[in-house]
Formats: C-alpha cells, structure tokens, sequence
C-alpha cells in the first residue's frame, strides 16, 4: 500500500501554455499526491484555472507532459479525461440549462435499453449523486431554473457522477451562500475517505486552510512553491502570491487639492441592487468603492452609465441634473466607463488596438461623416506613446495585446473622448503584476491632471492605496465613507463583512460573518 | 517575472501604419485559376464577324460577349451581395433581399409603363423619366430595408426571423400589386437609352453600363466601409455589439443603416434589371437571397459578424457566376450546376476557416516568451 501511495496521482511535468498575447503557463512542475486535498492558489491570471483546465482536458498543453497515477496522458477532450478519472467542477463551464437536472448529471453516460432513455434509473442516479454532492434539488427539474449556488452543486454532482478519481474544483465557493460552502467542506472530507485526490483551485486565504493539506502557490504562469499547509502561514503565502510584500504607496494626487463638484448622487437606487446611494466625487479625487461581490458595487456603476432603466434618484454632473438613459447619454455627460468585464464590454477584441482607442470619439475625429485619417493617427499615436501601450503596431488586433494593455486601451478610449468622469471597475482583473503597477501609476496620474475617478475593487490593496475617500457597500447600501487615515484594511474588512462592532480573525476576505 | 512577451519597440514602429495585407488575394487566385482553366479547356467557337462577314474562330469563354454577359449577369446579385455584406458585418443576416428585389422593380415597372410609349404618361420628356424610374426603385427598396432595420430594432427580433416575414411579405405586395401580371412596354429612353445602352467593339454588342454601375457600388461600398464613421461603426457593431453598447455607439441606428443599406442594394439591382430586360413580374428575383449571401459569405464575410469586405463580395458573386457560366461552356449537364455551386461554397467557407485559424496559430506563436 504504502508503494502505491507514493506514485503522485497527478504529475505535471514541464507544462506550458500560450494564448494569444498571453503566457498563461511557464514550464509548471509538482505533483499531487493520492488522497490529498491539494489548494491550488494565486491571484486573478497567475495561471490556477489554466493548469486545472489542461488537466481536465479541456486546453492542450503546448509544452511538457501529464501524469496521471504515473502514466503519461495526452486529454483530447474533457471525455478523455474522465475516462482517466479526472472531472472538473468549474463555474464557467455551464451545463445545458435547457435539460433537467438529473439528465445534466448523467449527461456523459445516460442509461438506456436499446436507445431508449430509463428514465426510472437516471433519477435514480442523479438522486444519489445529489445526496452525495450535498444538494437538495428536484431531478425533474429544469437546470436553467435553479440558482448558482444550487447549479454548482449539480456540477459536483455530475463530476460525482463520471466515477472520478481525480476532481479538479476551480472556485467552487464562489456562488455557493455561506450554508452551502460549510456543507462543501464536509462533501471535501467524504471523497477524501473515499479515496478521491482533489485539486481545489482558489484564493480564498481561509477556505485552503480549511480544507487543504498541501498548496501550491502560482504567480504570473509559474510554479512558486508547493509546500505543506502546516508549515506556512497566511502572511507568508500573501507574500508569495504578490511575489513583494504589500507596500503601503502614496498617490501624488493626495497632496492636491480637489476641484469643483463633478458627479453627486442623491437617493440613487435601483429595485433588488442598491438602495439610497449619496455620495460625490470632486474633480482630483479617486473615491474608492470596497464590498464583496454582490453588494451593488458594479450595479452602481451601470446605473450612473444609464444601463439600468430602473434607477432612480439624482444625478448631478458637474452642477447639473442630468438624466443618463444610455451609455451614450453618459458619454456625452463625460462619464466613462472601464468595465469589469474588459473582453465582453470593454473591447472590440477583433478590430485593430488604435480603431478600439478611437471608438467613441469618432464623431470629434470626422468631417461629414468622414474619419479624418491623420487626426486619427495623431490621437492613437498620442496615446500609445502616453499609456505606454506595448503592441507589435497599432494595427494588430486588440485580442492580442496582453491584459494590463488591453485595459490601456480601454482608458485611453475614454481619455480620447476627453471623459472627466471615469468609473473604473476592478481596473486591474486579470493583469499582470509589473501592469498592475503601470496602472495604479496612471490612475494617480489621471486624479491628478483633474479627473474625478470612481474605483471599483475587490482587491483591497487597491482601494486603500489609491483612493482619496473610500465607501464601503454592503447589501446593496452604503455603509460607511471613510477619509483615507481612517480607512485601514480592518476598519474596511470589518464593514464589508457587516459585523458591526466584532473584530474579525485572520485576513481572510471572506470571513467567518456571512453578509445577511 | 514579466511573463508577457511585450518587446520595446521603438515609437515610429508603433504608429508605422504599415499597409494591411491585401484580404481579397486568395479570392482573386482562385477567380484568375478557374478564368485560365475555362480558357484552356473551354475550346473555341466558330463565329461570323457582323461587319466583314469573316468567319473566325474565338475561345468560347475568353470572347467580349461572354464576358459581357458574365459581368451583366453578375452586376444583379454583386450588387445585392455588397449590401447584404453589411448586415452580415454586423452579425445580422438579410433573407428579404431577393423580395425587395422584386418589389422595387414592379414599382419601378409600373411607373415606367405609366411613362411607356403606350401609356397614360407618354412623351413625358427623358430627364423626368430616367431619375424618376431611378427614385422609385431606389426609394422602394431603401424603404423595405428601413422597415427590416426597424422591425429588428424595435421589436427585438433575431433578423433571421424577421426578414424572412418581411421575404414574404413584400413578394405579396408585389403580387397584389401587379395582380400577377408582368409589366412591360417601358420608354426607350430608360432602357435602350440608359441601362441597355449599346456600344460595338470588334464586332461584338456590348453593354458596359451594368458592368460600370456594379464596380461604382463596390468602390464606394468600399470606400464607406474603411473610411466613415458608420462603416467603422459597422464592424464594431459586429465585432462586439455589447462592447459598442458601452463605447456609447448608436447601436440601433447602425442595424437601422445596415438593413436599408441592404434594401437600397436591391433596388439598384432591380433598376438595372428592369433596364436591361424591359419587363417585370411579381415572380423577379425568387430565390435570389440565397445565391446572394452564398456569394457575401465565398467573398469572406463572417456570418458570425465584424468581418466581411465589399470587394469580397464582388469576387464572390464573380466566381459564382464564372462556374456557372464554365458549366454552359464545358457542356456539363446543366442539373449538376447547383451540386457544384454548393460545394464550392462550402469549400470557400473551409479555406477562409483554415487561413484563420493559420493566422491565430502565427499570433500565438508571436507570444512566445
């Protein structure tokens, strides 16, 4: 027993993956031993979910080789993986809502006589798989129809369900409520006994503890370290993710003093998002929004930028009431807006980087309807040499560029439009870390050339390194403003976890509290 | 550390705007290959010269009237195809194409029998004529378009749908209004004088004023695709409507433009029709929306959205018609011209598909470390 247990049940050897524009994987090496719960951390594109993937067959690795239980593997498809015993529970990777649960969770093996469906065994089935997963939903029912949470669970199930040895978990907490997730580390510990290895992918600081024995630790699409849980501590593993120890920096736009008043909201609300928002933004100032996912923070930001048709409340813009009930109205008020989604909102990804910079400003740039080439030229040039855009040309498609230039290209789009507003929305997901600081530099920057600057964040570091006033959301309300001396990463954890007066333990950012 | 491939390029690199590769290379090949196949292999002709009365010997397909008839034949749906690929940019497709067609040329048919040498309107002089005939047709069908852009718009409608009750819909109307009767008998001026206007060469009667009309919509096609707001826009749209949404683009009022930019596509084609054969029915132009996206979609537009040229258009519809025209020339039996024009099409659709994916491949590869 002991021989066998020391053949890793997962070695990656030397694996390497390349995207257009991007390095996702480095030449990756560890191993994963049988039975272990082995965390997976890093941050937004260190790489985690890509290695997950390739292991459950879904990206081909470009270079170096797979192991599994010692032999050598080469996944086609995630069918080859599960034939090998690997299954993946990811968050992307939807099931088809439009069949019911149970024929979701045997989707790859459905039992049938001679063609024809048994129904009787497949509820069957899936009922016992659900039990296993921890979830409590009707087999009958269609899969579109459940909640997130509720649909991750099936996931589970349908992993379950394919006889895995080998379960690779990516993010599986991130839509299941506090009840839930305890019920996943139970689940964790029951496949654990029998037999199962489980890759479980995150960066949520408190879950690995929890649940883990062995982590590996991945940065910019190479392998760190993989060490024992019990020889490590949070600080520790903070420090290898970031690959520096957080430094406390202080934005020159500090010392300035703010302008006038550029964009006030007064009872802004939107039914079931957000409730009886105030706050304002003076021109020279970065206002930070923290708050977990789900507390209204983007939801604001699509409300100012007239994507929600249901918002109410005021809006002043620069002294005057205005009424934004498109983007385009938003954008003719000089609000711009960087999305958190940069691939699906932000970008043309197919059209040229320099016709993405000039987008929105094209009516300023023609004559008659007429794109006037040179000034064109002139302002893509401009930007290019201020933003400090890295790209083979102009000219190469935006889908190429890597992500902390993709997200230039999105600011420069707004700064071409001469927007004094910008509401910048998680401004640094998924960049890398020497980008990540090239923005946080022109943010400063831009607040003090006199932009007004919402920043939206999760990343806490962020938000209180930058901002001249940060607001803390949760449930959909504004739960606090604090000047930036008073905000401290405590004060703020404190009040996006909404307990009230307690201290919390550890720096988890989810914490123990649950938001109600 | 830096694990992205970003070399420090010297600025007048960066903003070199170094000439894109020519797109439409490949489909210029292919036309330039089957031209020369069906020259070689078309064999030859025997012919009286109409002025000496000589009888010479000329290849069946490289001969002035064949080619006339070639580019005659594909001006109707070139023209279409050019405007159908705008809405394809945008990732929307045009199915009605074929029963605008026919709408603006009965309306175009009925106001030119009304001016005919036989009816209520005779002698009505030339200069109202022409431009009048002209307006009609063109009205008509940048009306239908309108109406196609708006139902997808407003009624957010996939425009699949939409156009295909709007195919039916007009072809009615057309019908209604004819009470499905061709109309004929137009004023010369507009069809001998203008459209079918005749000029000799080497003997041969040829009518280059379809030929002149369809490079003209291609030009300008492609001179507003690279050069206008809208044409930017237009790719946009197509290349990523929720990206344009939040780049503050009038969304709408591109589709709007897109769908009547289609419809006005037809109804060129439908004058020039009416021009050339003199006569009009409520039957014209069944079936032409097909042929008409196959040869947008040979010329390389995307049915996925954000690519598609006008000039590929051209060339599609040209290589259309040029095996079209090779099966009459090679005495292929006439029922196996639809087997091969779908295999083509079908084969177009794979070459364009493995250029991609060789050109991501190459981006790929560009990022290696």
């Amino acid at each position: 027993m002991s021989a066998e247990t020391s053949i890793p049940a997962v070695g990656f050897r030397g694996i390497s993956k390349r995207f257009p524009g991007t390095v996702a994987l480095n030449d990756v090496s560890f191993d994963v031993m049988p039975g272990a719960c082995h965390g997976i951390m890093g941050e937004n594109g260190a790489g985690k979910s890509t290695l997950g993937k390739i292991l459950a067959g879904i990206h081909r690795p470009d270079e170096g080789s797979l192991l599994v239980e010692g032999v050598k593997r080469h996944f086609h498809s995630p069918l080859d993986a599960q034939r090998a015993g690997v299954a993946i529970v990811h968050q992307e990777l939807s099931f088809c809502p439009n069949l019911s649960v149970a024929e979701n969770i045997c989707l790859s093996h459905l039992p049938s006589h001679g063609g024809r469906l048994d129904w009787p065994k497949l509820h069957e089935r899936a009922r016992f798989y659900l039990e296993q997963a921890g979830a409590e939903c009707d087999v009958q029912e269609e899969l579109g129809r459940l909640s997130t949470g509720q649909t991750q669970l099936v996931q589970i199930a349908a992993a379950l369900a394919t006889g895995a040895k080998i379960l690779v978990m990516d993010e599986p907490t991130s839509s299941l409520s506090a009840m839930e997730a305890q019920g996943l580390v139970g689940l964790i510990a029951r496949l654990r006994r029998n037999g199962a290895t489980i890759l479980y992918v995150s960066h949520r600081m408190d879950e690995i503890f929890r649940l883990c024995d062995v982590v590996t630790v991945m940065r910019d699409g190479q392998h760190v370290v993989t060490m024992p849980l019990a020889q490590t501590n949070e600080a520790e593993l903070v420090r290898l993710m970031i690959g520096r120890s957080w430094q406390k920096m202080f934005p020159e736009h500090i010392d300035r003093a703010a302008g006038p008043e550029r964009l006030r909201l007064e009872k802004f609300s939107s039914p079931g998002k957000f409730h009886d928002i105030n706050f304002s933004i003076r021109s020279g100032e970065v206002l930070g929004v923290a708050g977990l996912v789900g507390s209204g923070r983007s939801e604001i930001a699509l409300g100012i930028f007239g994507l929600d048709p249901k918002v109410s409340g005021r809006v002043v813009v620069d002294g005057a009431e205005a009424h934004p009930r498109s983007p385009r109205d938003a954008m003719k008020l000089g609000i711009g807006l960087v999305s958190e989604d940069r691939k699906g909102q932000g970008l043309v990804l197919g059209m040229e980087c320099g016709e993405n910079i000039t987008l929105s400003s094209l009516d300023r740039l023609s004559r008659g309807g007429v794109i006037r080439g040179s000034s064109e030229r002139g302002v893509i040039a401009n930007f290019f040499e201020k933003l400090h855009v890295k790209a083979a040309s102009s000219q190469v498609p935006a889908q190429t560029l890597s992500g902390g230039n993709q997200q230039k290209l999105v600011l420069a789009k707004w700064l071409a439009r001469e927007s004094r507003v910008l509401i910048l929305d998680e401004p640094t997901r998924g960049v890398d870390i020497g980008a990540k600081g090239e923005i946080h530099r022109l943010i400063d920057e831009l607040a003090a050339a006199g932009h007004a600057i919402l920043m939206i964040s999760s990343e806490l570091p962020e938000v209180l390194n930058l901002s001249t006033r940060v607001i803390v959301m949760r449930g959909g309300r504004l739960v606090a403003e604090l000047a930036r001396a008073e905000a401290t990463a405590e004060v703020v954890l404190k009040w996006m976890a909404g307990c009230g007066g307690e201290t919390l333990s550890g720096s988890g950012q989810s914490a123990g509290c649950a938001p109600s | 550390m830096a694990i992205e491939p970003e070399p420090v390029v010297p600025l007048k690199h960066v903003v070199g705007f170094k000439r894109p590769r020519f797109k439409e290379s490949g489909l210029m090949g292919v036309l330039l290959a089957l031209g020369l196949f069906l020259s070689i292999f078309g064999g030859s002709l025997q012919v009286t010269n109409r002025d000496t009365s000589e009888v010479v010997k000329v290849n069946k397909f490289m001969r002035a009237d064949n080619l006339d008839k070639l580019a005659k034949n594909t001006s109707f749906f070139a023209i279409m195809a050019v405007g159908a690929t705008f809405v394809i940019i945008t990732g929307g497709i045009d199915l009605s194409v074929g029963a605008v067609y026919c709408l603006a040329a009965v309306c175009g048919a009925m106001f030119l029998n009304r001016f005919g040498p036989h009816g209520a309107g005779a002698g009505a002089p030339a200069i109202l004529v022409v431009p009048g005939a002209i307006l009609v047709c063109l009205g008509a069908g940048a009306l239908c378009g309108f109406i196609n852009g708006l139902g997808v718009v407003c009624l957010r409608v996939h425009s699949f749908v939409i156009t295909l009750g709007t195919m039916a819909i007009y072809r009615g109307i057309a019908f209604v209004m004819t009470k499905a009767q061709a109309y004929t008998d137009f004023p010369p001026q507009f069809t001998d004088g203008f459209v079918r206007r005749e000029i000799n060469w080497h003997g041969a009667s040829l009518y280059p004023v379809p030929l002149a009309i369809m490079i003209g919509v291609t030009v300008f096609a492609w001179w507003y695709l690279k050069h206008s707001v809208t044409g930017r826009q237009i790719f946009a749209v197509g290349g990523n409507e929720q990206a344009s949404l939040f780049s503050g683009l009038p969304v709408n009022w591109v589709k709007v433009k897109v769908y009547t930019f289609s419809g006005l596509a037809a109804g060129i084609a439908a004058m020039i029709m009416l021009g050339y054969y003199g006569s009009a029915s409520s039957d014209a132009g069944k079936g032409y929306e097909l042929d008409v996206i196959a040869a947008a979609v040979v010329g390389g537009a995307s049915l996925a959205g954000g690519r598609g040229t006008a000039l590929g258009a051209l060339l599609g519809a040209l290589i259309i018609q040029v095996i079209n025209n090779g099966i009459i020339i090679l005495n292929i039996d006439q029922n196996y011209s639809q087997i091969i024009i779908g295999a083509v099409i079908v084969l177009a659709v794979l070459l364009d598909r493995i250029n991609n994916t060789l050109r991501e491949r190459r981006m790929t590869r560009a990022a290696r470390p």
